[in-house]
C-alpha cells in the first residue's frame, strides 16, 4: 500500500496589486515600495495539498523561490498546516524567465527528496504565463494534469482521478504517481488558516532555532544548480522593449452632473448604439 | 566612465545571421473542427512568414483528421504535417508532446517561429515542447512581427550582437500598464501562444495549394502514464461571448448580484449581445467565470461594449480594449475606463442602466409604429 504522500507545493510572492502602496501615478508598480502578498492563484494549490495531506496522509513541503522576503509566503504556508518550508534564495537568479525558473524549482524538488504528487497554482498575477508548472513537469519527467478543479487519489493502484477544464467542457483523467498538477481557480478556496497554525507561527517566529528546522533556505550551490542555466544567463528571452500603454479610443466623451435620462439620450444620440438594436 | 563611453562608441556589434526557418503552427481542433485561435495563427503566422520569406507550415496531430489539413492551406499555410493515429484521438499532453518533439528533431532545421493558441491545450503543450528544447516561450501574446534586435548587454557577451530577423513577441504586461516585447533570438525556434480572438485570419481561399506531409508516430509506454476517462462538452445554451456583436459587462459597481438581471435586459434590446463581467464580481460568485472578460477571462471585441461599473483596471482592459464603440457607466468621475472609453456617463447605474432600457424600448417603438403589442406579449 502507498502512501503516507510526500506532496510538494510551489507558491511564489508576488506584488500586491489591489493594493495602492508602491503603486506609481503613471500606473507602474515600484516593486521595492509595493506590498507584497501570496501569488492568489497559489492557494487553490495549497488548499490542493493540504487536503490530500488530511484525506489520505502524508507530509506537506512547500516550495519557493525568490529573494529573502520571501519567505513571508513560507510562513504563510506554515500558519495554513504546511510542515516544512524550502526557500530557495540566490542573487544569481535575478532576472529568470521561466526558463530558468522551472530549471532552478526542478532541481530544487530534486534537492528535497522524494515526492508523488506536485501542486502548482495555474500562474501568477505578475507573469501570468502558467508555464512554469509544465516546464518543470518536462524536466522531471512527470505527466501533467494542468487546469485542475478537482481530484480524488486511488490509493490502491497508486493512480490520481482528475477532473481538467477544457475549451467549453471538461476532461477525466486518470494518472499514474507522481504527478504535477496545476489548480484552476475553480477548485475549493483555500481555508482559514488554524488558530494552531498560527501559534505555531508565532512561537517559531521567537525561536530562531526552532524555525531554520522547519524553514530552510538554500542557494543554488546548495541545491547543485548550475549558475549558467539561471537567472539572465539561462534566461532565453529578455524584455527587449516596453511600451506604455497609449490611450485608447482618442478622448472620451464623458456625461457628467445631468439628469440620468438627458445623460443617455446625449449618448444614444453621439454614439452608435442605435444600429444594434434588435429588430423584433 | 570616458573609457566606458569610448568603448561603446568604437564598437561594432557582430552581426548574427541566423538561417530564417519556416514558421511552425500547431493547430488545434475539437470534435472535427479547427479552432478558430487555429486559423487566427494562420494569419499571423503568414504575416512573418512572408517577412522572413519563408515558408508557412502548420502540424495536425489527431485521429480520422479528414479534410482539415485541405482546410489549413486554404487559410494559409504552404506545409502541413499530419499525424493521424488512434492514439491521438483525445488531447493529452504527453502523446502530443512526443509527436511534435520528433517532428521538429527530424526537420533539417528548426523552425524559425512556433506558435500555439494560448488554449487550455496550448498552454499546456508549449510549455513542454519549449522546456524539452530549451528554448524561448512567451504566453499570451496580443501582437507579433519580426524586426532586428541590438544586444549590448555585458552579462553574457557570447549573447552581444545584431540580430536582423527575432519575433517580437508582445504582449500587456499586466498591472503595470506596460506592453512587453520579448524577444529570444539566441535559439529556434523561438516559441509564443497567442491569445484567442486577438489575431485576424485570412479569409479561406479554395484555390490556395500546398503540401501535405505524413508524419511518424513513435509513442513510448512511458507517454501512455496519463489516460483520458472521458470528455464532457457542455453545449452552451447561451451565445458565446466572444461571438457577441454586443456586450454588456458589469461589474461591483453593480452593487449586487441582481444587478445583472438588468443588465440581461439591457442585452435582450440588442440583436446578439451578451452579458460579460468583470473578474471581481466572478470571484464573488455573482455569474459564473464563462462571462469573465479580462486578462484572466475571455479577449473579446465586439461592435458595441457597454461597461456598467467596471473601473476599467488594466486586467479588464486589456480583454475588452478592442472593441468597436466603448460605453462607460461608473459613478466614480476619476475611474480608469473614462480614459480609454468613446463615451461615458458618470453616475449609479441602477439609475443609468433602467433610463437607457426606457430610451431603447421607446427608439425601437419610434422606429416601427404599430409593433408596440407585440413587444409587450414578450
Amino acid at each position: 500500500m502507498p502512501g503516507p504522500y510526500d506532496i510538494f507545493v510551489l507558491v511564489k510572492q508576488v506584488p500586491d496589486q489591489g493594493s495602492k502602496a508602491g503603486l506609481n501615478p503613471d500606473g507602474t508598480i515600484d516593486r521595492a515600495r509595493a506590498k507584497r502578498m501570496l501569488n492568489p492563484f497559489d492557494r487553490y494549490a495549497l488548499q490542493a495539498a493540504l487536503h490530500t495531506k488530511r484525506t489520505y496522509g502524508g507530509r506537506v513541503t512547500c516550495i519557493s523561490m525568490g529573494p529573502p522576503p520571501a519567505v513571508e509566503v513560507l510562513l504563510e504556508a506554515l500558519e495554513h498546516g504546511v510542515d516544512r518550508g524550502v526557500l530557495l534564495s540566490d542573487r544569481r537568479l535575478a532576472a529568470s524567465d521561466t526558463l530558468a525558473t522551472a530549471y532552478a524549482l526542478h532541481k530544487t524538488i530534486l534537492w528535497c527528496g522524494h515526492y508523488d504528487l506536485i501542486f502548482c497554482g495555474l500562474q501568477t498575477t505578475d507573469g501570468d504565463t502558467a508555464q512554469v508548472g509544465p516546464q518543470i513537469a518536462e524536466r522531471l519527467n512527470l505527466p501533467q494534469v494542468t487546469y485542475c478543479e478537482d481530484f480524488s487519489l486511488d490509493v490502491e493502484n497508486d493512480r490520481l482521478k482528475a477532473r481538467r477544464i477544457i475549451e467549453g467542457g471538461c476532461q477525466h483523467v486518470i494518472s499514474q504517481l507522481p504527478a504535477l498538477i496545476t489548480v484552476a481557480n475553480s477548485y475549493h478556496p483555500l481555508e482559514y488558516k488554524s488558530f494552531r497554525g498560527a501559534w505555531k507561527v508565532a512561537y517559531l517566529q521567537r525561536h530562531a532555532d526552532e524555525l531554520s528546522k522547519v524553514i530552510t533556505t538554500v542557494d543554488l550551490d546548495i541545491i547543485g544548480a548550475e549558475s549558467d542555466r539561471c537567472g539572465l544567463k539561462g534566461s532565453p528571452t529578455i524584455v527587449a522593449h516596453t511600451d506604455k500603454v497609449g490611450e485608447l479610443g482618442g478622448s472620451c466623451k464623458v456625461s457628467e452632473g445631468q439628469a440620468p435620462e438627458i445623460m443617455v439620450s446625449d449618448v444614444l444620440k453621439a454614439s452608435n448604439v442605435k444600429e444594434f438594436l434588435a429588430v423584433s | 566612465m570616458t573609457e566606458q563611453i569610448n568603448l561603446e562608441n568604437n564598437e561594432t556589434l557582430p552581426i548574427h545571421e541566423t538561417p530564417r526557418g519556416n514558421v511552425l503552427v500547431i493547430a488545434e481542433h475539437i470534435m472535427g473542427e479547427l479552432q478558430p485561435v487555429t486559423l487566427e495563427l494562420l494569419g499571423a503566422g503568414r504575416l512573418l512568414t512572408d517577412k522572413l520569406g519563408t515558408k508557412l507550415t502548420c502540424a495536425i496531430v489527431g485521429y480520422k483528421l479528414g479534410d482539415m489539413p485541405e482546410k489549413l492551406i486554404q487559410y494559409g499555410a504552404d506545409l502541413v504535417y499530419v499525424a493521424d493515429h488512434p492514439e491521438l484521438e483525445v488531447y493529452r499532453t504527453l502523446p502530443y508532446r512526443r509527436v511534435v518533439c520528433d517532428l521538429l528533431e527530424s526537420l533539417p532545421e528548426q523552425p524559425h517561429v512556433c506558435l500555439l493558441g494560448s488554449t487550455t491545450t496550448g498552454r499546456d503543450l508549449a510549455p513542454r515542447i519549449a522546456a524539452h528544447f530549451e528554448t524561448g516561450l512567451t504566453a499570451d501574446c496580443t501582437e507579433l512581427d519580426i524586426g532586428p534586435y541590438e544586444h549590448k548587454a555585458k552579462m553574457d557577451p557570447s549573447k552581444i550582437g545584431l540580430y536582423p530577423d527575432c519575433l517580437y513577441a508582445i504582449r500587456p504586461s499586466f498591472g503595470e500598464s506596460l506592453k512587453a516585447r520579448i524577444l529570444g533570438p539566441w535559439k529556434n525556434p523561438q516559441m509564443a501562444t497567442t491569445r484567442p480572438g486577438v489575431m485576424i485570419p485570412l479569409k479561406m481561399d479554395m484555390s490556395r495549394t500546398g503540401e501535405i506531409k505524413e508524419i511518424a508516430v513513435n509513442l513510448k509506454p512511458e507517454d501512455f502514464r496519463l489516460q483520458v476517462a472521458q470528455v464532457v462538452r457542455e453545449i452552451a445554451s447561451a451565445l458565446k461571448l466572444t461571438d457577441a456583436d454586443v456586450i454588456i459587462s458589469g461589474g461591483y459597481g453593480l452593487g449586487t448580484a441582481d444587478g445583472f438581471k438588468l443588465l440581461k435586459e439591457l442585452a435582450d434590446c440588442f440583436d446578439n449581445a451578451a452579458v460579460g463581467a468583470s473578474r471581481k464580481v466572478v470571484d464573488l460568485g455573482w455569474i459564473p467565470y464563462d462571462n469573465q472578460v479580462g486578462q484572466t477571462g475571455k479577449t473579446v471585441r465586439p461592435k458595441l461594449y457597454i461597461a456598467c461599473g467596471i473601473s476599467g483596471a488594466i486586467q479588464h482592459r486589456v480583454g475588452m480594449s478592442k472593441s468597436g464603440t466603448i460605453i462607460a457607466i461608473n459613478k466614480d468621475p476619476d475611474a480608469p475606463i473614462f480614459k480609454f472609453a468613446h463615451f461615458g456617463i458618470v453616475g449609479d447605474v441602477q439609475q443609468v442602466v433602467p433610463e437607457m432600457i426606457r430610451q431603447l424600448k421607446k427608439e425601437k417603438l419610434g422606429s416601427k409604429p404599430g409593433v408596440e403589442a407585440v413587444v409587450h406579449s414578450h
